[in-house]
């Protein structure tokens, strides 16, 4: 009942007529900003700092958190339409979205993303209200080792997102891993596979290599086919519609992606990419055609979705119940909250409940308007497919370059973008899977600088990683699930042999 | 004819040496002509960021200068990419960039081809210092507590914010020294943050964490789960850190500063330099500085050009010292 009591005074703030405006303009532009490759919303928010300044710290906030879950929201577009994830988090949603799109279903693969999304939303601000409080203490029990065995445990996705050929896909995996150590080495400071040139230091952004692989891959794939267009019906964008048995079938993955994203939305640096790729993987194992994922597969959209915006959601617990960000944009949430005067943390429940309610009970309210917002905008931004082929094609080369652009403001990049464009090209002609690369590449970095962090804390004692139960528990459960499609495979055979 | 001849020649001689004067006398009135390029050689959000953009505002709000102060962000490689970048522009007197002691460590570390001695001091604006951190439980109950168990096991772990080799790791590993212990005895573990390094102390993964005093000082208000148990300021600092006792206090001789200023393009004419170390000077009297400098909980600590300068050097020679000891001075 005290929770119903707090979301009621949440309301109460909320529902000023400012903070709804507010609202309104954190999730629009949010939505906008998600579209646009390029400006995410870290950079977003930073931009933000200024303006909210002299706000009232919970509608600076209640904006701010419009913004960020907005963009997430938004960022869905470019994944399902143009094969162009803009932010890491959207990545795992082209791969069933795109395939949509191009079997005429891109009204209908928006709706399920904006479905999908409101869900995971919605689903997980519940879990923040109930159980926040009591989950800062699982977030911190997450040290280096116990990262370490997350991000083994999502590397074995690299299996089921490697439909072919499985020895194709974990090499995949291993260039990605590779693309991942580039730059200064944080535990050393070396400098690794730089060549000498400044513009490496930093490694390869995400962005260029998911830009270059996915869309501009796609774009010489089509040139390479010849620009004929009738190979497929672009121009269809289908109905938006979902019928009584694709409801069926989408409600038990939204169901556990929205469980899976929050909880691992609430890790510090795991967030939405990683939930999105879990989600993905963990639905496909468990669906019965599990081999028509990748094809088009609604639940494969709808899955990652819910994961990531169930993330995004999540990451406000570190953020405000212990008051250390988890992600760069929370850390610029953070930044902007001491600048506004409030320091979030284990006694801002009691000293300041009114930004920590209000911006709960916002983001009910902000999902239902991006609900509003989207369904009726998809007829509008899908009829970008029904451009001419040229003319689309030239529309992405521009896309994925201001986005590169737009981040970094190098060449170099734009260089690089191309050379990925290539790369990916070359793995489609060879039967090679762009997705384990990804993957690998954003877990990569993570798992080694986690796992070189924990040898470093037990003085090179490789015992850490089983000493520690969740670490331990999470090792065993990434070898079975390595394991279990062996061994269902040996049954099968042995069963067959014996009929 | 010899009078009149040499009297033409002292006009002649006078006339550049009226032109020097007259130069001089505008010295003073040197102004911007077009928007000043104001980098932050990082992403978003960090703290040169929030230095670009916070004196932006403020000089934009209290109508400070007539043109426009653009914040721009340049990341990478620590700020070597940006550093770079800016080397190229000598004598420009409209790029300013946010420094602190980066600018003097990476360069040291062998990741930056420039330093601190390429470029233009303008100010040193603002300090903050680095604070001890334990979990609040642990038996430690001062940095003496902790230094002695540091003696007895080196691999004792200390989590901070930033690479081996950069600023929380030196600010440790002085004071290690400072204390009479090896600097590489400190088993230092970098994280990608402050907000990450408390983490990971919240939940009992490292012993102790070394971080900025501002950024932990939200982390130690009552019922937190975290303690501190030393600043490495020269005197107490304010607020919620007022009964965190110093390092000298404890018997420790060493003070570290986090210092973060501005800084100009190599070789930036005297009278550019003249004019904004003057801007600046005005703007920490303002008003709006002082709400947004108490909020952030930055000290100020203005140094004009030449004392910058001088301090930066000095720097340089302290930081050598430390990074050599622990074996990370790059060539």
């Amino acid at each position: 009942m005290d929770a119903f009591n707090n979301l009621m005074y949440g309301f109460g703030i909320a529902l000023e007529p400012t903070n709804i405006a507010y609202v309104f303009i954190g999730v629009f532009a949010g939505t906008i900003i998600g579209m646009l490759p390029g400006l995410g919303p870290i950079s977003a928010l930073a931009l933000m700092i200024p303006v909210t300044f002299a706000m009232e710290p919970s509608s600076g906030l209640i904006l701010m958190a419009g913004v960020y879950y907005g963009a997430i929201f938004g960022g869905s577009t470019s994944s399902i339409l143009l094969n162009a994830p803009g932010v890491a988090g959207t990545v795992a949603t082209a791969f069933d979205g795109y395939p949509m799109a191009r079997k005429g279903l891109a009204g209908k693969a928006l709706a399920i993303a904006a479905y999908a999304s409101f869900i995971g939303g919605t689903i997980s601000v519940v879990f923040l209200m109930l159980v926040a409080p009591v989950l800062g203490r699982v977030a911190v029990s997450f040290g280096p080792a116990e990262y370490f065995a997350l991000m083994v445990l999502g590397l074995t996705a690299v299996v089921t997102l490697s439909d072919k050929s499985l020895v194709k896909g974990l090499i995949a995996a291993v260039v990605g891993v590779m693309i991942s150590i580039m730059g200064i080495d944080l535990q050393t400071g070396t400098e690794r596979y730089t060549f000498g040139t400044t513009h490496l230091l930093d490694g390869i952004d995400f962005l260029v290599v998911a830009l270059g692989v996915f869309a501009l891959a796609e774009v010489f794939y089509m040139l390479l086919r010849g620009g004929g267009g009738k190979e497929q019906p672009r121009n269809a964008i289908g109905s938006l519609r979902l019928s009584r048995s694709e409801i069926k079938e989408i409600a038990g993955p939204v169901g556990r992606s929205s469980v899976l994203g929050f909880f691992v939305g609430v890790l510090p640096g795991a967030g939405a990419t990683v939930a999105s790729f879990l989600g993905y993987s963990m639905e496909k194992r468990i669906a019965k055609d599990g081999d028509t994922f990748g094809k088009g597969n609604i639940k494969g959209l709808a899955a990652p979705e819910t994961a990531n915006n169930a993330a995004c959601t999540g990451s406000f617990v570190p953020l405000l119940i212990l008051g250390v960000p988890g992600s760069g944009t929370t850390a610029v949430l953070l930044g902007a909250l001491l600048v506004m005067g409030v320091s979030p943390g284990p006694m801002m429940l009691e000293q300041r409940p009114d930004v920590f309610w209000g911006v709960i009970a916002s983001m009910y309210i902000g999902n239902i308007m991006l609900l509003v917002l989207n369904l009726p905008l998809i007829p509008l931004i899908a009829k970008i497919l029904d451009m001419p082929r040229p003319l689309l094609l030239s529309l992405i080369l521009i896309f994925c370059m201001i986005g590169v652009y737009g981040t970094s403001f190098s060449v170099f990049d734009l260089l690089l973008l191309l050379g990925f464009g290539l790369l990916g090209l070359g793995m489609r002609l060879f039967g090679f899977p762009a997705a384990p690369l990804i993957l690998a590449l954003i877990l990569g970095n993570i798992m080694e600088e986690s796992m070189r962090r924990a040898l470093q804390i037990s003085g090179g004692d490789w015992s850490i990683f089983i000493d520690k139960p969740i670490s331990l528990a999470l090792l065993i459960i990434a070898v079975l699930s390595l394991c279990l499609p062996l061994v269902k495979k040996v049954i099968l055979q042995a069963r067959q042999t014996r009929g | 004819m010899t009078a009149k001849n040499s009297l033409k020649r002292l006009t002649l001689l006078a006339l550049p040496l009226a032109a020097v004067a007259a130069s001089t006398a505008h010295a003073d009135e040197w102004a911007p002509t077009r928007s000043i390029e104001y980098i932050a050689p990082a992403n978003p959000g960090g703290g040169w960021d929030t230095l670009v953009r916070t004196t932006a505002r403020v000089i934009q709000e209290e109508g400070l200068a007539e043109r426009n102060f653009a914040a721009i962000n340049v990341p990478g490689g620590g700020g070597a990419v940006a550093w770079a970048q800016i080397a190229r522009d000598s004598g420009n007197p409209h790029k300013l960039f946010a420094a602190s002691p980066p600018i003097i460590l990476v360069p040291l570390a062998g990741t930056s081809r420039y330093d601190h001695s390429d470029f233009t001091p303008i100010a040193r604006l603002i300090t903050d210092y680095s604070i001890v951190l334990v979990s609040a439980d642990s038996d430690y109950e001062s940095l003496t507590d902790l230094v002695e168990a540091i003696r007895d096991n080196p691999g004792l772990s200390v989590g901070g914010g930033s690479a081996p080799g950069s600023m929380d790791h030196i600010a440790m590993a002085g004071m290690a020294s400072a204390a009479g212990l090896n600097a590489s005895d400190i088993n230092y573990v970098p994280f990608s943050g402050g907000g990450e390094a408390m983490t990971n102390l919240m939940g009992g993964h490292v012993e102790a964490v070394i971080t900025g005093a501002g950024e932990a000082s939200g982390q130690l208000e009552e019922g937190s789960d975290i303690r501190a148990i030393g600043v490495s300021a020269p005197e107490r600092m304010g607020g919620v850190l007022a009964d965190v006792p110093t390092y000298q206090e404890q018997g420790i001789d060493y003070t570290f500063d986090i210092w973060r200023g501005v800084m100009g393009a190599p070789d930036m004419p005297a009278e550019a330099v003249a004019y904004y170390e003057d801007l600046f000077a005005q703007m920490l009297e303002t008003d709006g500085w002082a709400s947004a400098r108490d909020q952030l909980g930055w000290i100020d600590a203005y140094q004009g050009s030449e004392e910058f300068g001088a301090f930066l050097d000095e720097q340089k020679e302290q930081f050598s010292e430390v990074l050599s000891e622990l074996g990370l001075r790059g060539e």
